[in-house]
């Protein structure tokens, strides 16, 4: 159902402007509602029929489902769009590193420590692993246990319980199900015991099913049992088979033709020589709980850049500062650089100005956030501008020469540049790579 | 019952074929048709006849060329027509790539051995080429011109076509009936103006692929994942000027500072990973053509794309 108009709400409303609902009018609570900003059970008032409407069209097309508890916790879930350029993808998507219970308890350890330790640090931002998921592959309740037991001694991570035998489940829910585990996985066979399982230790439940078609009426019937905490297994040895599967499912969530399949998409990627592929395709295409093989340092870095990459806001570019930037010990003489303020380009050049060991001043303006390549094109980066940031920054006394490197992807402002400030301006590289090699070749005082 | 995909298009991806065969007048073993598609790639059944194009970029002058890829081609990289050789042997890619880096050195001006080199490489290897000329107005016309002679009738693609610099590279690929790569920077607006130029300028569309710039993984690698989507979204619901199947290459990969600081058998391994997880990604956003520098990177990148591609033939459903 697409959404509601205020008006179209507010005439389902009681219209009493009680106020219990904690706002002055019926009006105001319409708009709130209509913006995604109030829900629906905030009214005590409202009939079935308006509930049933309401309930529908306001909460968000796909289910959110917590994982786990404390610290490391992560939801999963709530995502509005098919495209990230709509509006933004919400909630990054879980890694879990899986391990078989039958390995020895130390690997055990050292793996579950591992994930408990990697960051990697980008951007002002901690990026880790989420979590362990542990596979019955002994069969047996008592292995099973055991091994869920080697990873609750060293971490308090999320984790995902992997078998479809209800007897190894509650064995293993026996020792971490205080910690809300996701329970994988419930089938047409047995999800009455997974069901049951799932409400008496309040975990979230994966549901797997051959179609798409019996999986929207698994979860049906795991809704009548009460839960609503699902994820669903899409997983398929064929890649094909997986894209078009999450493509799908998300078309049918956020369009609400079939909410049956309003759930956040659980994907097993650690498939025989294709894990990266599957990986990738679960980062990018709509998958929130990604189980795989323990990662080599490259392929998680990687992996997790690309998620950041993914799930970064397209609304907001990520900006830094205008004004100097120092990098080294510059002296009066340094050479001045002129770059702008889409924190990558910053931090490329930075990086390269570092490793030049030139000392230098960067002089950062303002082009709301647009590489150079793209302010140059939209008019964003301009001579004016350049100008005001000279004397803002009071660059004139920050070196004794009147010399300023502009990037080569800005060379048709150069005369223009010129003009405007009386600087001298070089064309610099239009690769950061090449500064270095510039700088020692081209820069005098 | 029979839940799918739901397929909200109109529009069709317009077809782009590179390399001409002896039977056309050229001497490529095969060529190269993309695009195509009435829906995002992967999503329903493919064209047949069409594949994920995966490209392995080489260059001529490999001092400008980033080492860890230099490094993995060996001795082969000294020479471009070795490289080529390498390239067809060794790596296996659909498409080779040749950057003619030597163009971009201050004060460049051998286009005679620009014409040999382009000779040198069609005769090393018969997969179809692309070929990358100068990015400097003041010479691109003399080297645009050198290039197209020299592989006239070979259908390449020639690279780069951009809103300030397009006239030499069409001009050559006019004249010795190539195709062009029209590059904008992250930007469909931007991309679509190009192509509306070149079609003024009488390049027809099916001789245009589009490079919307891809930035490298954690280096605006997402803006060029979102043009992308947006371009093909945009092509599917009826754009003609943006229909042209695209083609992608995070060519800052190798040079980003975490490649740039690994070291040893690291260096090639996160070099790997580093194109791989901008390339997958970047064909499931749309492009027909997804390209790399690190020859490991290649087959994993053709595995991934074909599973993703062409499930339906192989016995799939």
């Amino acid at each position: 159902m697409a959404s509601l108009k205020p008006l179209e709400i507010y005439k389902l409303l009681p219209k009493k402007n009680c106020k219990e609902c904690g706002d002055p009018t019926c009006l105001t609570f319409a708009m709130k509602l209509a913006g995604g900003k109030a829900q629906p059970d905030q009214c005590p008032y409202l009939d079935e029929n308006a509930k049933a409407i309401l309930g529908a069209s306001t909460r968000p097309p796909i289910q959110k489902v917590k994982i786990g508890v404390g610290e490391r916790s992560f939801a999963v879930g709530e995502e509005m769009v098919q495209y990230r350029h709509e509006k933004t993808f919400i909630h990054e998507p879980g890694i879990m590193t899986a391990i078989a219970d039958t390995i020895p308890a130390d690997r055990i350890k050292e793996i579950t420590t591992d994930v408990r330790d990697y960051v990697l640090t980008r951007i002002g931002t901690d990026l880790r692993l989420n979590g362990i998921a542990i596979r019955c592959e002994s069969g047996s309740p008592g292995e099973f246990s055991r091994a869920v037991e080697a990873v609750e001694s060293v971490a308090d991570l999320p984790e995902v319980l992997m078998s479809i035998d209800p007897l190894c489940m509650e064995a293993a829910l026996g020792v971490s199900g205080n910690y809300r585990p996701l329970i994988h996985a419930a089938t047409h066979e047995n999800y009455h015991e997974m069901c049951r399982l799932a409400k008496k230790f309040s975990c979230p439940l994966a549901i797997r099913a051959d179609t798409l078609d019996s999986l929207a009426d698994l979860s049906s019937k795991c809704a009548t049992e009460g839960i609503s905490n699902l994820l669903l297994d899409l997983t398929s040895t064929s890649l094909h088979e997986v894209l078009n599967r999450t493509t799908a499912v998300r078309q049918h969530a956020v369009t609400r033709q079939t909410p049956a399949l309003g759930y956040p998409v659980f994907l097993d990627c650690a498939q025989q020589g294709l894990d990266d592929a599957f990986l990738v395709t679960g980062v990018a295409k709509f998958g929130s709980v990604l189980v795989c093989n323990p990662l080599s340092h490259p392929v998680r870095r990687a992996l997790l850049v690309l998620r950041q990459n993914i799930y970064t806001d397209p609304q907001k570019p990520i900006q830094i500062t205008p004004g100097l930037y120092r990098v080294g010990n510059p002296g009066m003489d340094a050479p001045v650089l002129l770059s702008v303020n889409f924190s990558l380009t910053f931090f490329t050049l930075q990086g390269y100005l570092e490793a030049s060991r030139v000392p230098s001043v960067m002089l950062v303006v303002d082009t709301e956030g647009l590489s150079v390549l793209t302010a140059v094109a939209s008019g964003k980066l301009q001579e004016a501008m350049v100008k005001e940031a000279i004397a803002k920054f009071d660059l004139g006394n920050a070196v004794s020469h009147r010399k300023l490197i502009i990037p080569g992807y800005a060379a048709p402002l150069s005369g223009r540049i010129e003009d405007a400030t009386g600087w001298k301006v070089l064309v610099g590289p239009r690769d950061a790579a090449d500064i270095a090699e510039f700088l020692l070749q081209e820069w005098k005082p | 019952m029979g839940i799918s995909t739901i397929s909200e298009w109109t529009g069709q991806i317009g077809e782009l074929v590179i390399g001409a065969t002896r039977s056309e007048g050229g001497t490529r073993s095969r060529m190269l048709k993309v695009g195509g598609e009435k829906d995002l790639n992967g999503i329903g059944n493919p064209p047949l006849g069409h594949t994920a194009v995966v490209a392995y970029e080489i260059a001529d002058d490999p001092d400008l060329w980033p080492a860890v890829a230099r490094h993995a081609a060996g001795d082969a990289s000294s020479d471009p027509a070795t490289w080529a050789r390498f390239a067809e042997t060794e790596v296996r890619p659909d498409l080779i790539r040749l950057y003619c880096t030597s163009t971009r050195r201050r004060g460049f001006s051998d286009t005679a051995g620009i014409r040999k080199t382009i000779e040198e490489v069609l005769q090393a290897t018969s997969l179809p080429i692309s070929i990358e000329g100068s990015n400097d107005p003041a010479i691109d016309s003399e080297v645009y011109q050198k290039i197209g002679e020299a592989a006239a009738g070979e259908r390449v693609l020639l690279g780069t076509a951009e809103a300030g610099r397009y006239r030499s590279v069409a001009a050559a690929a006019m004249a010795y009936g190539h195709s062009i790569i029209a590059q904008s920077p992250i930007d469909i607006n931007l991309a679509k103006q190009l192509n509306i130029l070149l079609r003024e300028i009488g390049i027809p569309h099916d001789r245009i692929a589009i490079d919307p710039y891809t930035g490298a993984l954690g280096y605006g690698f997402e803006y060029s994942y979102s043009v992308m989507e947006r371009i093909r979204t945009a092509a599917l619901k009826g754009d003609e000027d943006l229909a042209m199947p695209m083609i992608s290459s995070a060519v800052d990969s190798l040079t980003v500072k975490e490649v740039r600081e690994a070291e040893g058998e690291d260096a090639d391994r996160i070099a790997v990973a580093w194109e791989l997880y901008a390339m997958l990604p970047a064909y499931l956003a749309g492009a027909a053509i997804v390209s790399a520098r690190h020859p490991k990177t290649i087959p994993l990148l053709r595995d991934a794309c074909s599973s993703i591609f062409q499930a339906y033939h192989g016995g799939g459903e």
